[in-house]
């Protein structure tokens, strides 16, 4: 198994990803490598206060963006869900969002991980 | 192909960037900018961007701060603006329309499209640019073409005034000289600087009637008889006539100035003037300054009936009233640069 088919496995598509990059593997690998970087540096608590709403929703958004580029759709699709939340003032359901995404981000961080 | 061409992406993720920048390497340069602040400066330091990948959502400056600086400073209009965002924020979005952004890609963008869109702009822009330039050089052209055909006309009337033309050119510099130091001094007179022109280009023709006049009376050596002076004085009236009948010939300021100068430049600040005895500012400030630098003109210019003024007897006499009365502030301005010069 590589890294591409094990991120398949777990739901990233890397097609369009690639396709996006004009099918450079190359700079596709480094910037999921640039991707875990920084996914880390923004750490999102599904436990945040009311005080942190407009950050956890600025962070959220980035991911958002990032991860929609890179076509990493489990982590694109959730964080989408979290900034819309957020904006809907619904907090709770985004924290809940979060919980469910947070193992998933994990198993894929540690996936790309494994191959830098 | 297009390498000549410069593409700014603007965006806080240096993954966004990095993307981007794949996508058009090829074809452009490329330059990245991490914040709206970085952007703004490089927008306000490289001539020549072709387009802006703008993102919405950054810290500090954002995407909506970076429009709001090009329309500040002129550049919309200029380089088309692309915003690149994950955002959805309809209210949001619609500002970003509103200054001036040409299209909204949302994130994850589909790179082939994005190509296409982006070239497609930029290939507008760079074809409207360019036209704006040719019309830009055309009108100037025209204009200038139009300038001369004027004085073309007017050295033709100064002809059988046997001047050589040297009078509307010096009659030009005075009014110009006048013109904007009375609009910087007195802002109840003040006019923007292509209006000046205009004026300066319409004093030209402040003769234009004198076609009108005969040989006998325009040349005549010695002093004119009452009866000759009453035909001597519609040389106002009939040039203004002349002009009245072509309004379409040249722009419409100048059309306007110049049939008002023709007029008027023979009336004086107490009403004693003619043709129709205006007095005070009833009389146009363009009007006024051009009666100073033709009065100044002629008294120092050999006439066939008078030989030349010096400088100082033609400004002791000006200011003495001896030509009539002007406007005390134009007078002021008009010692003022004859003390320069």
């Amino acid at each position: 198994m590589d890294l591409f088919e094990e991120l398949r496995g777990l739901g990233v598509n890397i097609d369009e990803g690639l396709n996006r990059l004009g099918g450079n593997e190359a700079l596709y690998k480094r910037l999921l490598g640039t991707f875990t970087k920084s996914i880390k540096s923004y750490s999102l608590n599904p436990d945040f206060g009311s005080d942190e709403y407009v950050e956890i929703t600025e962070k959220a958004h980035a991911i958002k963006g990032v991860s929609g580029n890179l076509s990493i759709t489990p982590i694109y699709e959730a964080y989408s869900q979290i900034v819309s939340l957020m904006r809907c003032d619904q907090p709770d359901k985004a924290k809940d969002v979060l919980k469910n995404v947070l193992p998933v981000q994990d198993k894929i961080v540690n996936c790309i991980e494994k191959y830098m | 192909m297009n390498k000549d061409k410069t593409i700014l992406i603007v965006d806080d993720m240096e993954i966004n960037r990095m993307i981007l920048a794949e996508i058009f390497k090829d074809n452009y340069n490329i330059i990245e900018a991490c914040d709206g602040k970085q952007a703004i400066d490089v927008i306000n330091a490289v001539p020549d961007i072709s387009a802006v990948l703008l993102d919405m959502v950054m810290p500090g400056v954002d995407g909506l701060g970076v429009l709001k600086e090009m329309n500040k400073k002129g550049k919309i209009k200029l380089i088309p603006v692309f915003l690149i965002t994950a955002a959805e924020d309809e209210k949001m979005l619609l500002e970003g329309y509103n200054l001036g952004a040409v299209d909204i890609i949302q994130k994850p963008f589909m790179p082939h499209f994005l190509k296409h869109r982006i070239n497609n702009v930029i290939e507008l822009y760079g074809h409207r640019n360019e036209l704006e330039k040719i019309v830009g050089e055309q009108v100037e052209r025209l204009n200038s073409m139009n300038k001369s055909m004027i004085e073309i006309l007017a050295t033709a009337v100064e002809f059988r005034d046997c001047e050589s033309g040297e009078h509307v050119r010096r009659i030009c510099n005075l009014t110009r000289l006048l013109m904007t130091e009375v609009s910087n001094r007195y802002p109840e007179y003040y006019l923007p600087e292509p209006e000046i022109e205009k004026v300066v280009t319409s004093s030209i023709l402040h003769d234009m009637g004198k076609i009108a006049i005969p040989d006998s009376i325009l040349n005549k050596p010695g002093k004119l008889t009452k009866e000759e002076f009453e035909i001597m004085k519609q040389h106002t009236v009939r040039g203004y006539e002349f002009l009245r009948q072509f309004p379409n010939v040249m722009d419409e300021g100048i059309f306007n100035y110049s049939c008002d100068i023709c007029r008027h430049h023979h009336e004086r600040w107490d009403g004693r003037g003619y043709p129709d005895g205006l007095s005070g500012d009833d009389i146009s400030i363009w009007a006024q300054v051009v009666s100073v630098a033709d009065v100044y003109d002629a008294l120092t210019s050999e006439r066939v009936y008078k030989k030349a003024f010096s400088h100082d007897t033609a400004v002791k006499m000006i200011k003495n009233g001896e030509c009539g009365t002007f406007n005390p502030k134009i007078i002021e301005v008009f010692e003022d640069i004859m003390n320069r010069t």
